[in-house]
């Protein structure tokens, strides 16, 4: 689903956020990435949605090297890559309803579409009853998780997650991943950036540690460290 | 998949409450600048169209003295039928100067009292067989200073005054629309800009779910344009009283008869209409354009 092949990203400064990377992720693969802050994680993360291209190396996704992907059609790669954010970026003046719906909207869904789809995936993550309300009136656990309704909406083939419990209790994280790994059991690869040591020693799933941008470990069932 | 019309006119919409105050100043300086423009166009139409019936007609008039010798105007009657640089020339007599006099001064009844039709000046009017400002010139001349030859007054000279204080007038519409055209457009360009800040979440939302750059950028460019129309329609108000008020109003006056015939035809000013809708519509497309492909980039 996911290869990269000696991937290497550059900023300015010949700050090498990614060096020679070299991965393949199968179809329905849960892969943490773990490392130190500005180990690269995000980096991976954002070459695989094309927010990042890289230096050197090729990115297929879905069997599509998209390193060379035309801007115009990065869009369209997108609509098969959910998203979830640290901090759940939700429209603070939209309903939940009407934040999931987005979405969809600005793909051009049909309203009949949406209006089908968006209560069946609030019902998912748990929030059917907090259809109407405004993110201000929810807690950090269901904002997050209207955050992967948003993403997961559209059903994607992949689901890349930087840092989703990074601003939530320990309880709290455990429902969200709960819900990441119910979303993964659907045959999604998830991709999921995190500092959370829990979290990948309870759920013994592959491990890739990044030190510096340099792949340093890629464990099938693993550990924090 | 297209751009839904009605989430198109909402976010438009949105777009354009939340930025009232700039919005509206927009629309102002369009609606101002447009009218200027259109204006320009205007008033050029009538000068041409007022100064039009001039040319290839009476060229100049000689005006003999109302006591010259019957010999003497039978000199200058002569001169001109004789004279292969005249067309034709027609007298006007005393009492047909009379009819006019009292046509001109007809808003001033006291003026017509004390006059009579023995102390106007009678009058050949001249239509050169050559319209070139020169050859009438040197007519014109052969005729000045003769005897019982009041003055020679050339209608070239007239017109040539008035084209020329009409073009000073034309420039400063035209400079003056240009600068604001100008100010609009970096107007609509700082709206949009605006407009694309304060929406910065939602448009990052947009990119990473993978709305396409077109439909992102579409109710940002209908924003400008909307401002640019409600402008355009605004200058068209003023383009209209511009119109029947000054234009049609100068051109109704009797006591001004260089002014009759300053007017605009229906399809003038229906050309003039479209130019205005046209440039507004580029001007947005400009000024929304800079904004969306500078500010919303992948």
């Amino acid at each position: 689903m996911i290869k990269l092949e000696n991937v290497t990203k550059v900023f300015k400064g010949d700050v090498v956020a990614v060096r020679d990377a070299t991965v393949d992720i199968a179809k329905g693969e849960f892969v943490f990435l773990v490392g130190q802050s500005g180990s690269g994680k995000s980096t991976f993360i954002r070459l695989l949605n094309r927010e990042e291209s890289p230096e050197h190396g090729t990115i297929f996704v879905a069997g599509k090297d998209i390193s060379s992907l035309g801007a115009w059609k990065v869009p369209y790669l997108r609509r098969n890559i959910g998203y979830i954010f640290q901090d759940f970026k939700l429209l603070p003046k939209k309903t939940v309803a009407e934040n999931v719906a987005f979405a969809l909207e600005v793909i051009g869904k049909p309203r009949h579409v949406i209006r089908k789809q968006v209560p069946a995936i609030l019902e998912l993550v748990g929030l059917a009853d907090k259809i109407d309300n405004y993110p201000n009136e929810l807690s950090g656990g269901e904002q997050q998780r209207v955050s992967i309704a948003r993403a997961f909406v559209n059903r994607p083939l992949i689901l890349l997650a930087d840092e989703p419990t990074g601003n939530l209790d320990p309880q709290t994280s455990v429902g969200i991943m709960k819900l990441l790994d119910r979303i993964n059991r659907t045959g999604t690869t998830v991709v999921m950036a995190t500092h959370d040591r829990g979290i990948v020693d309870t759920m013994r799933r592959r491990v890739i540690e990044l030190d510096r941008g340099v792949i340093v470990r890629d464990q099938a069932r693993g550990v924090y460290e | 998949m297209a751009i839904s019309p009605i989430y198109a006119l909402r976010e438009t919409g949105q777009n354009l409450y939340r930025n009232f105050m700039l919005s509206f100043a927009t629309i102002i300086t369009i609606g101002v600048s447009l009218w200027l423009f259109g204006g320009f166009f205007l008033f050029n139409y009538a000068v041409d169209n007022a100064t039009a019936r001039w040319e290839g007609g009476i060229e100049f008039v000689v005006w003999m003295n109302p006591d010259a010798t019957p010999e003497q105007d039978a000199a200058i009657r002569a001169g001109l039928d004789d004279n292969p640089g005249v067309e034709r020339s027609t007298y006007i007599d005393q009492n047909a100067t009379f009819e006019e006099f009292k046509e001109l001064f007809a808003d001033t009844p006291e003026m017509i009292e004390v006059v009579t039709p023995d102390v106007l000046p009678p009058s050949y009017r001249v239509v050169p067989s050559d319209p070139d400002a020169d050859v009438v010139q040197e007519l014109v001349s052969q005729f000045e200073g003769r005897p019982g030859v009041r003055d020679v007054v050339s209608a070239d000279e007239t017109i040539r005054s008035i084209q020329q204080q009409a073009d000073e007038i034309s420039q400063v519409f035209l400079i003056g629309s240009v600068i604001l055209l100008l100010a609009a457009t970096l107007l609509i360009l700082t709206n949009v800009v605006s407009a694309i800040r304060s929406r910065g979440a939602e448009i990052e939302i947009m990119k990473v779910v993978g709305a396409t750059n077109w439909f992102i950028r579409i109710p940002f460019m209908l924003e400008g344009l909307s401002q640019a129309v409600l402008g355009a329609l605004g200058a068209w108000v003023g383009l209209y009283f511009l119109n029947t008020r000054v234009i049609e109003g100068l051109g109704d006056r009797d006591a001004l008869e260089l002014m009759q015939g300053f007017r605009v035809s229906d399809s003038e000013y229906l050309s003039t209409s479209l130019l205005v809708l046209g440039i507004a519509v580029v001007v947005s497309g400009i000024g929304s354009m800079v904004a969306v492909t500078r500010y919303l980039d992948t």
